[in-house]
């Protein structure tokens, strides 16, 4: 709220600065025209992790749309622009669709690569574009707009109009952050996987991004035919990613003001440098170099990181006994009719020669706890990640509540009510501990909603309170869950998944790596929980085992090598042979 | 012939790619400054062949400093992969115009080889230049002692190994800094020789880093990321589409290999000789 207002009344005062000097307002104009681009860049890039090099696409193919409706048939100021923010929206789907098959810094290079069939086709179509030449002879100034202003020849005018459109902008951009869409995307940002075990499908997620970003680049490219009344070769010329890239992180990422400091502080460089200095491009280049070395968060992202003082974390001993788990999880819900929630039959996986999981038969019945037991290497992780969805498997069946599930995605495998901890502490570490809860817990409500408060989704809130309360966590909310202990992240863990509100829960090794007074208290918990959530829990201390367990399935080479309670289990020959090693 | 350039210069992007993760920008910036030391050398000692030595040398020994200078340190910092695609993009905005501080801007022109001018037959319609011959015989020399030096070298096991994985090849006690070092070093030296061979095809000048980089993203997207064959075939066929389409309809040339591009994404999203899950992060 304080970063709107200062926004608003930098954006009131700031021609006072420029002495009202044509030439100045222009450049303050454009400044701000930049700095949309650069916000909605960041919103890929800082919010949902994605680094785009095909902005140029989104910007370009507004700028020209606006340009071409109103030069060639006149259109309304308006309308022309909402056509030109839609082109880019249209541009940054199709363009994400496509590389939204790959990750990372090889998604960023096809977004390059892609972009510039714009950049060729704007070049080719000579007639409409201009070509090299750009586009002129916009008749900008002698169309009237629907809503009844005029853009006027006065640069005093023209600011304080685009001004207000960014202001706005800015608004929307803030808004749809805060909303249950804008904190999935976080989340993706900062856990692909854990995200899809929550149930978020993490590339359409992604693409809402693209859109979002898309929708205002295209509306900074519209603004910026506008307000220059022109439409150079250049705005669809891949390089406008680059110099994109560059203002947003001048600035620095994850912030709604560094954008507009980071596209100043460009142009600045820009046209001051130039005026003294013929080759000022060795300036920019070697100062983002310097920025990407020794600012990574950018200049607003330094100065705020410096100078907010995070309140200290109340010491909170964590209780002694984690409190009894009743409403935590919702109420039983109909397996299928034999009773059985879920069943393998046959499941392999190979991984090349390897056969990791050779043909196992399972099943789990309602209410039931199970262990799963067996020495490394038996195979006990892949055949959770084949449950989940997170691997395909190379051959049988997976039913769950009597349907298929078999080669489901993670995503889809999370909605239907199946929910797992790693073995491998695996959260959203650069969220805090309550967002941690309550991003899983939004999962059962909404993911793609871009509008309305995230934090005001009432049954959410109740549910995230709830998980935290019960695991001991609830002093520790506003910590980062990277600064957490070993143990309690190992209770964060299970809370991701239990928020989630499953039927059923596949816990990896939830004692891994705990104290015995740890052990203890989870045990008992993984205990008490089974009351109300079936559990298959893979663990390696034969004493949690054999003391929670109703039954338990022994996996040797990837088959399964025995199964029975654990006092069957005990006595089993075979078992003492291959596992028990006695 | 446009290809054998093409498979020189992406071959270095796609081993530095796969061995450490970085899409490496700077990659056309070597290819430009071997043009301009080779340039330099054939200006002061009047010699092409000197020419194919020192550039590659130069620009080898820049890409340690890069290396050393300035990746170092962003491994093992947070989104390391994205940092480096961040700095070498820095540094191939500012190193064009440090060229065109020293050089000027207009472009210089590179003389054939007297060896190697006119024409050595006919085929057809068409003169077959002797120095196109040439380069086509030295990518046909120089392909199979740079695959003999991947894959039957204890370097190249290490590359291969560390492409992998990385953690592994660290943890068996081999110095993986230094291979990385090798290895950048490696795919500069190779950039520059492309760009001195390439030289007398076209003037010298501080652009033609940029539009070299963006044809080997293609190649190495076509012919999917860290395989050698991969980068041969993709460098061969998007050489060959650009030549093709230059010579029945000049305009279509630059959109053509954009399309292929595309075509490869939607059918085979790893690339025709990618394999499985790899590079893919």
């Amino acid at each position: 709220m304080k970063g709107l207002i200062l926004a608003a009344l930098v954006l009131a005062t700031a021609p006072l600065y420029a002495d009202y000097t044509p030439f100045y307002l222009g450049l303050l104009t454009e400044v701000l025209v930049f700095g949309l681009f650069a916000l909605a860049y960041d919103v890929l890039l800082g919010h949902a992790g994605v680094l785009s090099l095909g902005h140029s696409a989104f910007v370009g193919v507004a700028a020209y749309t606006t340009g071409i409706l109103l030069a060639r048939y006149q259109l309304a100021l308006e309308p022309a622009i909402l056509a030109g923010a839609v082109g880019g929206l249209l541009t940054s789907l199709l363009l994400g669709v496509l590389v939204l098959r790959k990750r990372g810094v090889y998604l960023a290079m096809l977004t390059l690569a892609l972009s510039q069939v714009f950049y060729y086709a704007v070049l080719m179509w000579t007639t409409v574009t201009g070509g090299t030449d750009g586009l002129g002879n916009l008749p900008i100034l002698h169309l009237s707009a629907p809503l009844g202003w005029r853009l006027s020849k006065r640069p005093i005018t023209r600011y304080y109009v685009v001004a207000t459109v960014i202001f706005l902008a800015m608004l929307a951009i803030r808004h749809v952050l805060g909303s249950p869409l804008g904190r999935a995307m976080r989340a993706v940002k900062g856990n692909e996987t854990r995200a899809a075990a929550c149930g978020y499908d993490t590339r359409r997620i992604k693409l809402a991004a693209f859109a979002i970003s898309g929708f205002f680049s295209g509306l900074a490219g519209a603004l910026l035919t506008v307000v220059l009344e022109f439409v150079p070769i250049e705005n669809i010329h891949w390089q406008m990613s680059g110099t994109v890239l560059i203002m947003t992180l001048f600035g620095g990422t994850s912030t709604l003001l560094g954008p507009f400091v980071g596209a100043g502080m460009f142009i600045w460089m820009r046209d001051f440098l130039s005026k003294h200095l013929e080759y000022w491009e060795v300036f920019v280049g070697g100062a983002f170099v310097l920025i990407v070395l020794f600012l990574p968060d950018g200049i607003v992202g330094t100065l705020t990181r410096v100078l907010a003082r995070r309140p200290p974390e109340p010491a909170g001993a964590p209780a002694d006994q984690l409190p009894e788990p009743a409403g935590l999880v919702g109420a039983a819900r109909p397996a299928s009719p034999d009773g059985r929630l879920l069943e393998s039959r046959g499941l392999r996986k190979t991984f090349g020669g390897l056969t990791a999981v050779n043909g196992v038969d399972f099943q789990v019945r309602m209410g039931e706890l199970r262990s799963v037991i067996g020495p490394n290497g038996a195979g006990k992780t892949t055949f959770f990640n084949l449950l989940t969805g997170v691997l395909p498997p190379s051959g049988g069946r997976i039913l769950f509540k009597g349907h298929d599930i078999t080669g489901l995605p993670a995503h889809a495998v999370s909605r239907l009510g199946i929910a797992r901890s790693y073995q491998v502490t695996n959260i959203f570490g650069d969220l805090t501990v309550y967002e941690n809860v309550r991003i899983a817990a939004q999962s059962r409500v909404t993911h793609y909603r871009f509008w309305g408060r995230a934090d005001a989704l009432a049954l959410v809130n109740q549910r995230a309170e709830e998980i935290l309360h019960h695991l001991g966590l609830a002093v520790q909310r506003h910590a980062l869950a990277r600064e957490l202990s070993h143990g309690e992240q190992r209770y964060l863990e299970i809370g991701i998944a239990l928020a989630t509100d499953p039927d059923f829960l596949l816990l990896d090794e939830p004692t891994a790596g705990m104290s015995p007074d740890e052990t203890r208290r989870t045990a008992a918990f993984v205990r008490r929980l089974a009351g109300h959530v079936t559990i298959v829990v893979v663990e390696h201390d034969m004493e949690v085992v054999m003391g929670i367990s109703d039954r338990i399935t022994v996996l040797n080479y990837g088959e399964v090598l025995a199964e029975g309670t654990p006092a069957e289990i005990r006595e089993n020959a075979d078992v003492r042979r291959v596992y028990l090693r006695d | 012939m446009n290809g054998c350039i093409l498979i020189l210069v992406a071959l270095g992007l796609s081993i530095v790619f796969g061995l450490m993760g970085i899409i490496n920008f700077a990659h056309g910036i070597f290819y430009m400054l071997g043009a301009y030391a080779g340039w330099l050398t054939v200006q002061v000692t009047g010699s092409f062949w000197l020419a194919l030595l020192t550039a590659p040398a130069a620009v080898g020994l820049l890409g340690i400093l890069v290396e050393r200078g300035v990746l170092q340190r962003i491994y093992g910092t947070k989104n390391a992969t994205f940092a480096g695609v961040l700095v070498t993009y820095g540094l191939a905005i500012m190193i064009p115009d440090l060229v065109r501080m020293t050089f000027g801007r207009p472009g210089k022109p590179f003389a054939v080889p007297a060896a190697l001018t006119g024409s050595l037959f006919r085929l057809g319609e068409i003169d077959v230049h002797a120095y196109r011959v040439f380069i086509l015989g030295v990518t046909a020399v120089l392909l199979p002692l740079l695959w003999l030096l991947l894959n039957r070298t204890n370097l190249g096991l290490v590359i291969r190994a560390g492409t992998s994985d990385n953690l592994m090849v660290q943890l068996l006690g081999i110095n993986v800094a230094q291979t990385w070092t090798i290895t950048y070093a490696l795919g500069a030296a190779l950039a520059a020789f492309a760009g001195v061979i390439t030289a007398p095809l076209v003037a010298v000048a501080p652009e033609m880093g940029g539009l070299v980089l963006i044809e080997c993203f293609i190649v190495t997207v076509v012919g999917g990321m860290g395989t050698f064959l991969g980068v041969v075939a993709g460098g061969l066929l998007i050489g060959e589409a650009l030549a093709l389409t230059g010579m029945l309809y000049d305009v279509l040339a630059d959109v053509v290999i954009y399309l292929a591009m595309a075509l490869v994404l939607l059918v085979r999203p790893r690339g025709l000789f990618g394999q499985e899950g790899m590079s893919e992060e």
